[in-house]
């Protein structure tokens, strides 16, 4: 049932996405992108009128990460390209509390909305109710706040999904017999918990005991830690069919340590999230053979649900007048079969 | 003889004595025993084997390049938070000249590494600022130039084979990553146990004002700390991008815990004034037999935080006993 209820506002969302990238290609296109922009505004019917310019609030936790990186990037490309949104952002702080100053100071602009992927989503709830009762719509991207009247509407990937497919995708690949090694993420974040939840779950599903996972460490989505962690995983284990990694960006740590022992023919690697680099990889075809999306470009999502949200407009596609309170965007396996549909969405 | 005596209350240490560093280098060949033999139990089969071994060694070589530098710095009572970030600059700085071969690749670490060292000890040496503060704050500096630098992406460097040959190639049988780190420790030991660099060094840690009155030129010896500390870092950068066969921006997370600890665990004075590069590299193999018997055995995360606190507790305990 909750599946139905998302189909419909993940068709518009891709759709929209869809529109946003085949014209937003070229970066001279600045006055064109503006007049689609402002096309788009009067076919969905302005609400205010004229539809002035709109003062968004960003904020997201540093860029340490090519994934956050992007996140950033994306929103701001995102603002560029609506023409008649003006970015307020703030970004660069790694804990919750200087997060929290920042939003503070946010507010204090009266923007027309803030879009925020927080650093932890508890710890900066109350900072979101209160621009919520300052009359400010919030946009919760990727990590949910804990309070759902904190935000407006929440985009998020599918970290359970991620986990599922993947399960799936092994099932298939070792035909439910084999050892399989999982490099989770950070321990106890619900990002790492829900990617593994997912894949246990699925492979308990479709192959009850076929699949073994003969060991599972964090190394917390950092290349140097994959790199170490396998290093040792491939000492103990000397019969491995296939790697499941929670990250693009710690799996080319793992590739390393498994091509270094030359035990690339022995295995198979899956990554996640959708990085350009594993993308190449998988285009390549040899160890790297999927991965499965939870793709940065939420975040121009956001900047664009922000901004129906500040006009008070909705999807044109959906009945309601108003845009949905949650999105989840899919997790789509992404193979050598269907790679050159999605590299766009790489970063 | 691989230790330098306890300089707190003598004016300039010019022979060498039994200090209590010593000591605990003994203890720790214990506890790394120790660590042998349990593993040898626990993990019959993959722990106490020759390639587990030097797995061990490579793995070890990283933040062991890093802990040798930084044994330095501990001795002048100083401190080096920015190594973790730096080995993610000078690499980057390396990958800037991938298309030009390897040798542009080291000398690019090793520029970016001496640079932002040199930084780090004009602002203490000469700028007067608290180490850990000064550090503290290239900590993030080093971090934003690698993001910045690499426009946040890992740079590849496949083609670079001497570089990867670093990380990943072998000199009769033993990691290469092993053999630099062997040869930084050997050099470091002569420099600070048999030149009298290596005695200013303890010297101005263990008391600045006698080292002074002694003729020492206090600057130049704490400016040349965090130099040396700066070439340890390129070194770890150039095995860790080897090993990756990329440079990446993210490399290094918290290599300066590791480090400190490693020197800490190892009987070099948090204090200054006394140090040994034998423990040093004792401190550091410690830490990496735990790592890797924690992850052949496959414990969940939360029992190997806890067994490898424990386990650090113990070997500074088993220490203390000995005194």
């Amino acid at each position: 049932m909750s599946i139905k209820r998302l189909i419909v506002p993940l068709c518009a969302v891709l759709l929209a996405l869809g529109v946003a990238a085949c014209g937003g290609d070229d970066e001279s296109g600045g006055t064109t992108a503006q007049t689609t922009a402002q096309g788009e505004g009067s076919a969905a019917g302005n609400a205010e009128g004229g539809g002035g310019r709109l003062k968004i609030a960003f904020s997201a936790p540093g860029a340490d990460h090519g994934w956050m990186a992007a996140i950033t990037e994306n929103a701001r490309k995102e603002a560029d390209r609506l023409g008649d949104v003006e970015l307020i952002a703030s970004e660069g702080v790694t804990d919750s509390a200087a997060q929290a100053d920042q939003i503070e100071t946010l507010i204090a602009q009266k923007p027309d909305a803030l879009v925020v992927l927080p650093n932890e989503g508890e710890a900066l709830t109350p900072v979101a109710q209160k621009a919520t009762a300052a009359g400010i719509p919030v946009i919760n991207v990727d990590r949910e706040f804990t309070t759902p009247g904190a935000y407006r509407t929440l985009i998020t990937g599918d970290n359970y999904g991620i986990g599922w497919q993947a399960g799936n995708y092994f099932a298939d690949q070792l035909k439910c017999r084999g050892n399989v090694v999982e490099i989770q993420g950070i321990a106890g974040i619900s990002v790492t918990e829900d990617r593994s939840k997912g894949f246990r779950d699925a492979i308990k599903a479709r192959c009850k005991t076929g699949i073994r996972i003969v060991a599972s460490q964090p190394a917390d989505f950092l290349p140097d830690k994959g790199l170490s962690v396998m290093e040792n995983i491939l000492q103990a284990q000397k019969s491995i069919d296939g790697v499941y990694t929670h990250d693009d960006d710690m799996a080319e740590g793992v590739v390393s340590a498994i091509e270094n022992a030359n035990r690339q023919d022995e295995m198979f690697l899956t990554g996640a999230g959708g990085s350009k680099a594993a993308m190449e990889r998988i285009e390549e075809g040899g160890l790297y053979r999927a991965t499965f999306l939870y793709n940065p470009v939420m975040s121009a999502s956001a900047i664009r649900l922000a901004r129906l949200v500040a006009r008070g407009q909705g999807f044109e596609e959906l009945a309601e007048p108003e845009v949905p309170s949650k999105i989840t965007v899919p997790a789509t396996t992404v193979t050598k079969d269907n790679v050159a549909d999605v590299k766009d969405l790489g970063f | 003889m691989s230790t330098v005596p306890d300089a707190a209350s003598r004016s300039l240490p010019l022979g060498l004595a039994l200090g209590r560093s010593q000591i605990q280098e003994y203890a720790l060949v214990g506890v790394v025993l120790l660590l042998l033999v349990a593993g040898a139990i626990l993990e019959p089969g993959a722990f106490l084997t020759s390639d587990n071994m030097l797995n061990v060694l490579r793995q070890a070589s990283v933040v062991g390049v890093l802990a040798i530098g930084m044994t330095f710095v501990i001795a002048t009572s100083g401190i080096d938070l920015s190594v973790g970030s730096m080995v993610a600059a000078a690499a980057v700085a390396g990958g800037q000249f991938a298309d030009s071969g390897s040798l542009a690749f080291i000398l690019g670490a090793l520029g970016m590494g001496i640079l932002l060292g040199g930084i780090n000890a004009g602002a203490i040496a000469y700028g007067r600022v608290v180490p850990f503060i000064a550090t503290l704050a290239m900590f993030t500096m080093a971090r934003g130039i690698a993001l910045w630098m690499s426009d946040k992406t890992p740079i590849s460097i496949f083609s670079l084979e001497s570089v990867r040959w670093f990380g990943n190639g072998e000199v009769l049988g033993v990691p290469s990553a092993a053999v630099v780190f062997l040869a930084v420790t050997a050099i470091a030991w002569v420099l600070l146990n048999r030149t009298r660099y290596g005695r200013y060094v303890v010297a101005v840690g263990g008391n600045r004002e006698a080292a002074r009155i002694a003729g020492v030129n206090v600057p130049r010896i704490v400016f040349s700390v965090y130099v040396l500390s700066g070439i340890c870092v390129a070194i770890a950068a150039i095995l860790v991008s080897g090993r990756l066969s990329s440079a990446s921006p993210i490399v290094g997370n918290l290599y300066e815990l590791d480090a400190i600890a490693a020197v800490v665990i190892g009987g070099t004075a948090l204090a200054g004034g006394r140090a040994t590069i034998v423990g040093t590299f004792l401190g550091v193999i410690t830490f990496a037999l735990i790592f890797n018997l924690l992850t052949l055995m496959d414990l969940a995360t939360e029992i190997q935080q806890v067994t490898k606190g424990l386990i650090i507790l113990a070997a500074v305990l088993i220490q203390r006993r000995d005194r």
